[in-house]
Parts: structure tokens; sequence; C-alpha cells
């Protein structure tokens, strides 16, 4: 009769605890693994619903009068246009989605009107991310909310402006900001318009908070460090709220992770701690006829322990499968931008089978202890 | 065979200390069928552990061929009793999730004797366990777990059986049948150390030693 005969003899018959101590194993894996199954969705539906919010990153050209800026809404001086391509040609720029972008106050059918020339959005080597912006065609135009409302305006209008004739793309939803009177272009378009070929007056960014993760590094003050060496005709204002805010966010939900699972882990151990002890209680006078047999310390710890890593596999199995079947069955209601970035991910099984009979046997390791430690001739005296 | 040289045992407890065992010595020879006496409390069962290599006493020596047991590492002295010793209780001590051929070869599970499980069965056989063998030990009488108790202490043919009230727990007749296997193992070759308080045993007994306040107060030799 091998030791293991003997765990799997007392799991038979002492069903509740086991069960019970399986079952806070099952809990703690179900929660490591459907947190780790939607995680990474769960991150990347933070980074869109944050990137959505908009741009954080404001680059203009250096003479900008900040006053003027602020009055306006943009610069009154031009950079090139080549500007975004330097900059998005650079490695290690901690910011992403760059947009170069030409915009002035123009009268248009009787009306003051901003129009803003968009160029497709362009990304650092290794950045490469789905558009956060409009991507507007040449000879069309993304119209605001109050322009077409008051010039009746809607998808597929023909309009013109300057001589230039243009197409209703979209009309834009109600903002609540001057973009409700404002007219979107392609880049282009909007150069020859206003005249001004080749040039821009500002490059919109986000600042990818990723390339900065250590805390004490101030990112405003790295930015633009990084872009006086590739830019020096221009500077960068960093729209706080919004940076603060995305960046909240995101360590926000990293301390949650970082705290929830260790507690979870933390109260499970001792749950199956004190399973244990209780089980070692129930035990004594069996364990003291096996010394009484002859069984020498390392076998009776054997016989906790290897029921602890029992425990583990076992419970890792079941919380594997139970986690990944809750991840896939709430997750997609959850995280319903990246739902399809919920998969079963085999390497949580692997984590889950390595790590439970670890933990398992150190929540056992007292409770053998003393097992192996407590004085068999005091038990056997006991009768 | 075991020698008991100057046996003292002390219980160190928050109320004091209580003298279990004062200046025992006792010299067992092989075969020897001894029965311990004595009033409650008087130290048998510490006399009897202490023999097996189950208390350490506070001074003395307990010599086993040539050896001090209590001079012998822990894993040695493990040793020493799964091959030396078999135990029986009062209480039985059988594993409760085990049947009883499973309980019967626990101890084939240490040591370097090779055990088989039919050399169990044929003890249950002789103790008249056939039809138990896959019984669980709830499902069995008293008598029946004592006997199966027997049969694991037997199982490794040990030098001497160390037995602890036997029959504390049985009625006459199944008492009469524990003590004749005991007498039985006996007969075989083997040493038998029985504490009772029961009569039957005398007429098996080669000596019986009366212990009181933790020393031989005397010793009796049966005829």
């Amino acid at each position: 009769m091998t030791t293991f005969h003997l765990i799997l003899k007392e799991i038979k018959q002492r069903k509740l605890n086991f069960l019970l101590s399986l079952l806070a194993v099952i809990t703690a894996v179900v929660l490591f693994v459907s947190f780790f199954t939607t995680g990474q969705a769960s991150k990347d539906e933070t980074i869109r619903l944050m990137r959505d919010i908009g741009f954080n990153l404001r680059i203009i050209p250096k003479k900008t009068d900040m006053e003027k800026f602020w009055k306006l809404g943009y610069s009154e001086h031009t950079m090139p246009e080549s500007y975004v391509y330097d900059l998005a040609s650079q490695e290690g720029l901690s910011y992403a989605h760059l947009t170069a972008i030409l915009q002035d106050k123009i009268l248009w059918q009787g009306r003051e009107v901003f129009l803003t020339g968009i160029a497709p959005e362009i990304s650092p080597p290794g950045k490469k991310k789905s558009p956060m912006g409009f991507s507007i065609q040449q000879g069309t135009v993304y119209i605001g909310f109050e322009l077409a409302q008051n010039m009746r305006l809607k998808n597929g209008d023909k309009i013109n402006i300057f001589g230039k004739p243009f197409t209703i793309a979209h009309s834009l939803s109600e903002s609540g900001s001057e973009d409700d009177i404002r007219i979107y272009v392609h880049l282009l378009d909007a150069q020859l318009l206003l005249n001004k070929q080749n040039k821009i007056n500002e490059i919109k960014a986000l600042q990818c908070l990723c390339l900065v993760d250590n805390k004490n590094i101030n990112s405003l003050a790295l930015l633009r460090k990084q872009l006086a060496k590739v830019l020096p005709d221009a500077k960068v204002i960093l729209i706080q709220s919004i940076a603060e805010a995305r960046e909240n966010q995101r360590l926000m939900a990293e301390k949650y992770f970082g705290f929830i699972i260790p507690f979870v882990i933390a109260v499970c151990m001792a749950w199956i701690g004190i399973l244990a002890l209780m089980n070692v209680r129930e035990r004594r006078q069996e364990i003291g006829i096996m010394r009484a047999l002859g069984f020498g310390s390392g076998k009776i710890a054997f016989l906790f322990l290897g029921k602890a890593v029992t425990i583990g596999l076992m419970g890792a199995a079941f919380g594997f499968v139970f986690g990944t079947g809750l991840a896939l069955k709430f997750g997609p209601g959850v995280f319903k931008v990246t739902a399809n970035m919920i998969t079963p991910k085999i390497e949580l099984l692997y984590w889950a089978l390595a790590a439970s009979p670890v933990i398992c046997a150190l929540s056992f390791f007292i409770p053998a202890m003393i097992a192996v430690t407590q004085d068999p001739a005091h038990i056997l005296r006991e009768e | 065979m075991v020698l008991l040289e100057n046996v003292n045992k002390i219980y160190r407890t928050k109320q004091g200390d209580i003298k279990a065992l004062d200046k025992v010595s006792l010299h067992i020879k092989e075969g020897e069928f001894i029965v311990i006496r004595g009033p409650s409390g008087s130290g048998k069962t510490t006399l009897l552990l202490s023999i097996g290599g189950m208390l350490r006493p506070t001074e003395g020596q307990v010599i086993a061929g040539k050896r001090d047991i209590y001079r012998m590492s822990k894993k040695e002295r493990a040793e020493f009793r799964a091959k030396n010793i078999g135990f029986v209780f009062q209480l039985f001590h059988l594993v409760p999730y085990l049947n009883i051929i499973e309980n019967v070869l626990l101890p084939a599970g240490v040591g370097k004797v090779q055990i088989r499980s039919v050399d169990a069965e044929k003890l249950l056989k002789r103790l008249n366990l056939t039809d138990r063998m896959y019984h669980k030990p709830f499902e069995l009488s008293a008598g029946e777990k004592q006997r199966t108790a027997i049969a694991r202490a037997m199982l490794k043919n040990p030098r001497i059986i160390l037995a602890d009230e036997p029959t504390g727990n049985l009625d006459p007749e199944n008492s009469e049948e524990i003590i004749s296997r005991l007498a039985e193992f006996r007969h075989s070759g083997g040493t038998v150390i029985v504490v009772t308080h029961g009569k039957a045993v005398n007429q098996y007994a080669d000596r019986i030693i009366y212990l009181e306040k933790g020393h031989i107060e005397k010793f009796s030799v049966s005829n």
C-alpha cells in the first residue's frame, strides 16, 4: 500500500474537509483564470475607452503666442508638414497616433467657421495602432452639428468652399464645443483652400503611457526633452486633465489586479490551513499509531503535503475549467469592445498547475509540521 | 533481549512534576510472556511505551541488542520499531478509512521487510477474520477489531508484542480469545509484554510485575 493510496483513501473518508479545501483552491484559481483570461481584454478596453476621450498632446510652432493660441484655439503660425514625418520616424518616443493638422477660421456662407484639415494618422515605428481620429477622404467633409442644423445639410449633400466642391461624408453629432461650427477636410484640401501648401499648424498626439512606467519620471518633461531633439522649432502642450484621467484609470486597473488576487490567495491559504489543522487534530490517533508502527517524520509529513499537492492539482484543473467558462460566458458582456480577445488561455492552466500545489503545500506546511512534531506517546497514553 | 537500567520518567506539567517511572530496572528475555499490573497512574503504559521506543526516559537506559534505543536517531528508532515491535492498544487504533486487510498491511509501508498481501490474508485466516477482510473497522465487533490489531502487530513477525490493556474493552469470551492469540505468538518464539487488569492472562504469564507509583513493587513468577 503506497502513501498515495493512503492519501486517496483518507480523502475518500473525509470528503467534507477535502471538498472545502478543494473549493478554496478552485475559488482562487477561478478568480486568477477569469481575471487573466479577461485581463487583456479589460486593459485594452480601458485603453480604447480612454483613448476615445481624445488626444492629449498638442505640438505647435514654438513661436506661437500662447495667449492668442488659447483665445483662437489654434496657432497663427505654421510649421512644415514634414515635422510630423520627422517625428514619426523617431524610435523610443513616448507618444503615438500622430496627426498633422492645419486649421484656421474662415468666412463661409456668411458664417465664421473653423476649417480644419486633418492628415491620416501615422505612428512611430513599432507602434502601429488603429486610428483614433477621423480618416477623411480628399473631396469630402465632416461637418459640425450646428452648421449642419442651421444650413439643413445632411450626408451626401454637395457643398462648395472657396469655389472647390465637396461632398458631406458625415454630419457630426452634437459635441457641445466649437467643433459644432467646424468643417473637417483632408489636410491636402485645407492646405489648398488656405493656400498653405506643405504647412501645418499643429500635430495632435496621444501620450503613450505604456512607455512611461516609471512613476517618478515627469512625463511632460520627458516629452519636451524628446521633442526638443527632433523638432527644435516646436513645443508641446500636455492636456493634463485627459492625460491624468487616462493614467489614473490605468493605474487603478493595475492596482486592482495587483491587490485582489494576492488577497484572495491569502484568504484561501488561511482557509486551507485551518481545514488542514482540523484534519491533523482529527487524525491524531492515526498519526500516533503510524508512528508506533515505525512511520518516520518524512512519511507522516508526506501524507499531509501529498494531500495538499493532490488538492492543488485538482483545484487547478477544475478552477481553470470553471474560470475559463466564466470568462467566456460573462466576459464578452462586460468587455464589449474587446470581446473577441477573450479566449481560453492554456498557459494559465500551466501556471495554475504549477502554483496551486505549491500554495496548498505552503498552507499545509504548519499543520504538517504539527502532525510531525506531536508526541505519539502522549496521544497513545490519552486512551 | 531488552534491558532497562534505572529508568526514570518525569512528566513536567504546569501543576508540577509527576514521576511516572522511578528507577525501574528490568531484564526481559526472549520468548517471555510478561504481565504488568498496577493501579491506575502507576506507570504501566509509560513503561510499555518506553520499552517500545516511543517515550524517552528522563534518565536511565533501554538497551535492545546491545544498543540504547534512545541513543539511536529518530529514523533508526522508527526502523527499530518497524522491525522489532508490534503494538496492541485498548482502543485498537485501526485506521478508519482502511478496510481490515489494508489496516493489517499498514506496517508493510515502512521498513525493508517485504510483505505480501497473501501474508496478511493468512494471518486474518488464522484469526478467523477472512470474511471481514474487506470490511471497514466500524463494521466490526470489538473482538474482531482487537484481533485485527493483533494481526497488524504480528504482520512483520516482530520480536516483541507490547499490548496495553488489549482486553480492556472486550467481554470475557473475546478477552480469552485475544490472550490466547498472544500466547500463540509467544509459543512461536516471540516475546509478549501485556499491561492488563484481567486475571485470564495469568495462566500464560512467565512473570507478573506489579508497579506502584512508578517503581516495581514485586515480581511474581507464574507456574
